[in-house]
């Protein structure tokens, strides 16, 4: 069973009804789902033509709305509509649901690339050289492969870079090992998604 | 003297060396280069040529200092020789120049020949190599829930490389997408295939 949103969230949403058009509602709902700033307070008071303690609240219950229903993934009117109290104004419960449902697909989807989790790569680049000399044979031919892995952090340590580049280089056995390896994630990977 | 294995002037006493490794009989000539060649072709096993040597002087009633020298002097041709992918008949040439008769410099040659691609092949495992992958591994799994989003079911993929740096080694960890995932081996299998066409 789905948690609710208390009723007190509600009672703020009311407060979408002075809005000059259902544009600017969709507006304040999407960038509220972002964060709740001091900015987009300001900003909302002024196109609602109310106060700035008021917006605040507006953009923090609708910030805890969208959440709720990226959270538990509802994806039906009738799911979101029955988070509504019963007295709460049709139209605007209406519009507001409509918004919701637009926007959830790409909110669950930015959510899900946005946990924490250790680096992420973003980027391959790989190229391969011939060897032709070093200090213990002055002619030789022997390719190796270098691998350019960018890497990014989206949890960094304080002072520490977000994006860092990794440079791997590889003879032909650990290319070899390492296309063993993926080969392997490969074929487990079909085996779960088979299941 | 006018050496393809090296442009260094070369002190006397290898000169005198090579001259004195005449002295030994065909039989003696043999083993030395045996065990010549034997450690050149596992030159971490340096306690084990130092007892050979100690005990070929041993059975043949000569003290083991000075051999140890001789064959340090030896050892000069064949690591030269190496690095600058000789001949056979080259280093030949050098050791005739150096003072070794013809039968001793034509076995040494042979020797040389029938070894050099184990040597080359050693040669390049010594050639260096920019942080190096040492080890791969890996780990996939579900995300089950996030503090977003209550049930998902995302599979992830994390590798950690090991790589080395100078002496020590830095383990680097990824997370990968399942596209990241398979992008990334089908850029790995256009890499192998580039390389494969350089064999």
């Amino acid at each position: 069973m789905a948690a609710t949103v208390s009723s007190e969230h509600f009672t703020n949403l009311q407060l979408l009804l002075k809005a000059p058009s259902k544009d600017a509602v969709r507006d304040v709902c999407v960038q509220s789902h972002r964060a709740a700033s001091r900015r987009l307070a300001e900003a909302t008071a002024a196109t609602l033509n109310i106060s700035t303690a008021q917006a605040a609240q507006l953009v923090h219950s609708l910030h805890v709305l969208s959440h709720h229903v990226v959270f538990h993934s509802l994806s039906s009117p009738e799911q979101i509509l029955a988070l509504f109290p019963a007295s709460f104004h049709s139209s605007l419960k209406n519009l507001i649901t409509k918004i919701l449902l637009e926007n959830s697909p790409t909110w669950r989807t930015e959510a899900a690339g946005d946990h924490i989790s250790v680096p992420q790569l973003k980027h391959v680049d790989w190229r391969v050289d011939m060897v032709t000399g070093s200090d213990s044979l002055s002619r030789m031919s022997v390719p190796t492969c270098l691998v350019q892995l960018q890497v990014d952090d989206p949890c960094p340590l304080a002072g520490g870079e977000s994006v860092s580049t990794v440079m791997v280089e590889l003879s032909r056995e650990s290319l070899d090992t390492i296309l063993d390896g993926l080969g392997r994630i490969r074929d487990q990977l079909s085996v779960v998604a088979g299941k | 003297m006018q050496l393809y294995f090296t442009k260094d002037v070369l002190p006397d006493s290898v000169s005198t060396d090579f001259q004195n490794l005449n002295k030994f009989n065909e039989q003696q000539f043999h083993r030395l280069i045996q065990v010549l060649f034997q450690f050149l072709l596992e030159p971490k096993e340096t306690e084990r040529f130092m007892q050979q040597l100690t005990e070929f002087a041993g059975e043949h009633g000569m003290s083991a200092g000075p051999l140890r020298n001789l064959m340090k002097s030896v050892l000069l041709v064949p690591q030269g020789a190496l690095k600058k992918n000789l001949s056979g008949e080259q280093i030949k040439d050098d050791l005739v120049t150096l003072g070794l008769n013809e039968d001793k410099a034509t076995h040494f040659s042979q020797q040389w020949s029938e070894h050099y691609a184990a040597l080359s092949r050693l040669a390049v495992a010594h050639t260096l190599m920019v942080n190096q992958l040492v080890d791969m591994e890996w780990k996939f799994g579900v995300t089950v829930g996030t503090s977003e989003i209550q049930k998902t079911g995302n599979i992830f993929l994390q590798l950690k490389l090991v790589v080395r740096r100078g002496n020590s080694t830095e383990n680097i960890y990824m997370e990968l997408t399942l596209p990241q995932f398979y992008n990334f081996l089908h850029e790995m299998e256009r890499a192998k295939a580039s390389m494969e066409c350089f064999s």
